[in-house]
């Protein structure tokens, strides 16, 4: 340090004013509106949510108590129609049913457990598949419906109630499978005529061998029904496998083999089954008439699960699931799954998985990426409502 | 800003320094509020798809419109009407059964309901007649607009009663009605926006079956089957129509004109995938499809090529062309009427 200039001995040091340049009170101003935007747009989506939690509590409070219009637009019209018409060569009409003018015990059976097989109604056959919705609805819910549909198609009987359902429940609780076809309907109601014949379908040749492997496993592995459950039935977060069409199931098991669908425990376990194995697997579980044991549980809105399945949402480029995965869930052969009384936790899973993972040439990845995850929550959930695929005829249909 | 930076070395007058202030202040403000718009307009570029504009259209553009919800038809026998005419929209086969000679509805083509831009939709085609046609060279209502539906896209010659309904038929009131409804509140002297199909340039390359072919694999035989036979749920309900074949529409319908196709495949299909396809796939898939046997045309009364020349010599069609040694329009046997109907 060599000698310092004299003036700096009286040095005092200052801060030269310099004023804080503008970009900085900008930048400041923008970020303290933004926060404010934040802030506001937060609090409004709170007050929404809020609303729309209430609005949805009330709602599901309304349907448990809904009355049987409501419940039949629901679960009964995608098929039989508003006007009860039904489709001409698929599903049978209610208005002048004989079904539906006799005694109640028969629709209420009929709603219980289904009907699968061949059905003469007025004189035209359907091979008619209905699903079964005593493990959907409850003895009060079944009695409102039966009686709207008798109320609107058939005679002015008297409104049934919940514990005239509750007997005919129990009468028939040890009924495994839907009823079959109308030769069983017309025992219940003489005045369905004759009936065509409802030739039961001898068991598979390879069901025994899906049967132990289902149970069992092979060669060392897993058996099926230790996470699919002894019927098929699946738990959340474990798919349903009873009724799903046996195409898609078989081509499922060759995925996970090829890890074309990433999932390790499935990989393993589909890396063991010979094809023939996976066809037989494919063909024992599609055929299964399992009751639901799906219950919404990922908290979705109902309501808007319901919009998004019968309708979609044209605005946001979502087509309605039912157009599809058919008119009430039930699959199509060979592609499409059966969605309806799908475990929620999986089937939002597996909507979320496609739209991470998916192949732009699958049809369902750009609509799983326009579901968000509010949406995803809300199908899962009213998919969970719907009754099971009426089983046993989900493979690929024979030609008319 | 920049005389900001230079130190003030003489005091100036407090007037002048409150004045700066509230000038820099002003400059603050306004910099600060400049640049949270800014950022708000980036923001919304990146995350929201641009909205449709509000703002009034000069004379001449397309308008947009959107039909009133479903939620909202009326009740009473008005609103009887509507909902019977959207119930033969839909179940089509079922409700007006007597006139359909296929395994085809109105909304296969007129997607949700009559109520996708893009797709025909009937608000649009509500009003937008009665209209001068080329097709029969006279004015045609809305029920003679519906009648070709039946008669080309219905195939009203296999149905039970051999033709479409006949003039009056309850069946054209009630749709007539629904499209009315649907239409609440649309312009009537304006083009709207999505109406009718997309009108897609032909491509440099023109259209090619054999190319469709492969386009047709990738991408619709999942839906509609490979053999483009469509598709039924468990209980033989059609959930994917049938393409062609003889639970088609048959030759005289706007479908099977290649450009109409490729114009709803373009921003239509696959389903849920509108606007996915190229307007070379589009061109391509609709050759294959259109280049297919499906029911004869119902005004032919002479040959094939008679027909072609008097109805289709206009047309992008493959009617009365041959192909794989087949003469194109010949027909199919009508589809085994199932017995239930």
């Amino acid at each position: 340090m060599t000698a310092p200039p004299p003036e700096d001995e009286r040095f005092e040091p200052y801060e030269p004013r310099r004023r804080i340049p503008l970009p900085v009170y900008w930048i400041a101003i923008a970020l303290v509106l933004w926060g404010a935007m934040t802030l506001l747009q937060d609090s409004a989506a709170h007050r929404r949510s809020d609303t729309a939690r209430i609005a949805q509590a009330r709602q599901t409070l309304a349907q448990q108590d809904a009355p049987g219009a409501l419940l039949f637009a629901e679960r009964c019209s995608t098929c039989h129609q508003g006007d009860g018409g039904g489709i001409a060569g698929a599903v049978p009409p209610l208005s002048g049913s004989p079904v539906v003018a006799a005694d109640p015990h028969a629709i209420v059976q009929i709603l219980l457990h289904g009907i699968t097989g061949p059905i003469a109604i007025e004189g035209k056959t359907y091979d008619g598949h209905m699903p079964a919705f005593a493990s959907v609805l409850d003895d009060a819910q079944l009695a409102r419906l039966a009686s709207y549909v008798r109320r609107t198609w058939g005679s002015r009987g008297p409104t049934l109630d919940a514990a005239f359902v509750a007997r005919e429940r129990a009468a028939t609780a040890n009924r495994a499978g839907p009823w079959q076809g109308g030769a069983d309907v017309a025992q219940m109601v003489p005045a369905m005529g004759a009936q065509p014949s409802n030739p039961i379908a001898p068991p598979a040749p390879d069901q025994a061998l899906a049967m132990r492997i289902a149970f069992n496993g092979v060669r060392g592995g897993w058996s099926c029904a230790s996470c699919h459950g002894m019927a098929g039935e699946g738990r959340d977060g474990v798919p349903r496998l009873a009724g799903l069409p046996a195409d898609y199931i078989a081509a499922q098991l060759t995925n996970f083999a090829s890890g074309a669908r990433a999932n390790d425990s499935m990989y393993t376990v589909s890396r063991q089954l010979a094809p023939a194995e996976r066809a037989a697997l494919a063909h024992y579980y599609a055929g299964l008439a399992t009751p639901s044991n799906a219950r919404p549980s990922l908290g979705g809105d109902i309501g808007r699960g319901a919009t998004l399945a019968l309708l979609g949402d044209d605005r946001a480029q979502i087509p309605s699931c039912f157009s599809c995965h058919g008119s009430s869930g039930f699959g199509v052969a060979p592609s499409f799954p059966a969605i309806a009384a799908q475990h929620p936790g999986y089937a939002a899973g597996r909507v979320a998985a496609i739209a991470a993972l998916g192949k732009n040439a699958n049809l369902m990845t750009p609509i799983a990426k326009r579901l968000n995850d509010a949406d995803r929550r809300a199908v899962a959930d009213y998919l969970a409502t719907l009754p099971p695929t009426p089983a046993g005829v989900a493979t690929a249909r024979k030609e008319r | 800003m920049d005389e900001s930076r230079d130190p003030a070395s003489s005091e100036p007058p407090r007037d002048h320094d409150r004045a700066r202030t509230t000038r820099r202040g002003l400059y603050a403000l306004g910099g600060g509020v400049t640049l949270f718009v800014f950022a708000v307009l980036i923001r919304d570029e990146f995350h929201h798809a641009p909205t449709p504009d509000a703002a009034v259209s000069a004379p001449g553009t397309p308008v947009s419109f959107t039909p009133p919800p479903m939620s909202k038809i009326p009740g009473g026998p008005e609103g009887d009407a509507i909902r019977h005419g959207l119930a033969i929209f839909e179940n089509t086969g079922t409700q007006a059964s007597q006139f359909v000679g296929n395994g085809l509805a109105c909304r296969n083509c007129h997607l949700d309901g009559g109520r996708k831009a893009n797709s025909a939709p009937m608000w649009a085609a509500w009003v937008s007649y009665p209209q001068y046609r080329s097709k029969n060279g006279k004015i045609n209502t809305m029920e003679d607009r519906l009648k070709g539906c039946f008669s080309y896209s219905m195939n009203a010659q296999d149905s039970p009663s051999g033709g479409p309904p006949k003039p009056g038929d309850p069946v054209y009131a009630d749709l007539q009605t629904y499209f009315h409804w649907l239409a609440k509140g649309a312009p009537t002297d304006t083009k709207l926006k999505g109406a009718g199909f997309v009108k897609l340039k032909l491509t440099a390359l023109g259209y090619d079956r054999s190319r469709g072919q492969a386009v047709y694999a990738q991408h619709c035989a999942a839906c509609h089957g490979a053999d483009g036979q469509g598709r039924t749920d468990l209980n033989g309900r059609v959930v994917f129509p049938a393409l062609w074949g003889p639970k088609s529409y048959n030759w005289g319908a706007g479908m099977a004109v290649v450009n109409n196709a490729a114009g709803f495949i373009k921003a239509n299909m696959p389903l849920g995938a509108g606007n996915s396809l190229s307007d070379q796939q589009s061109w391509d898939a609709a050759a294959w499809i259109d280049s297919q046997e499906r029911p004869k045309d119902p005004r032919q009364k002479g040959t094939v090529e008679e027909n072609a020349k008097a109805f289709h010599a206009k047309e992008k069609t493959f009617y009365g062309k041959m192909v794989d040694g087949h003469l194109l329009g010949t027909g199919t046997a009508p589809p085994t009427r199932i017995a239930s109907r």
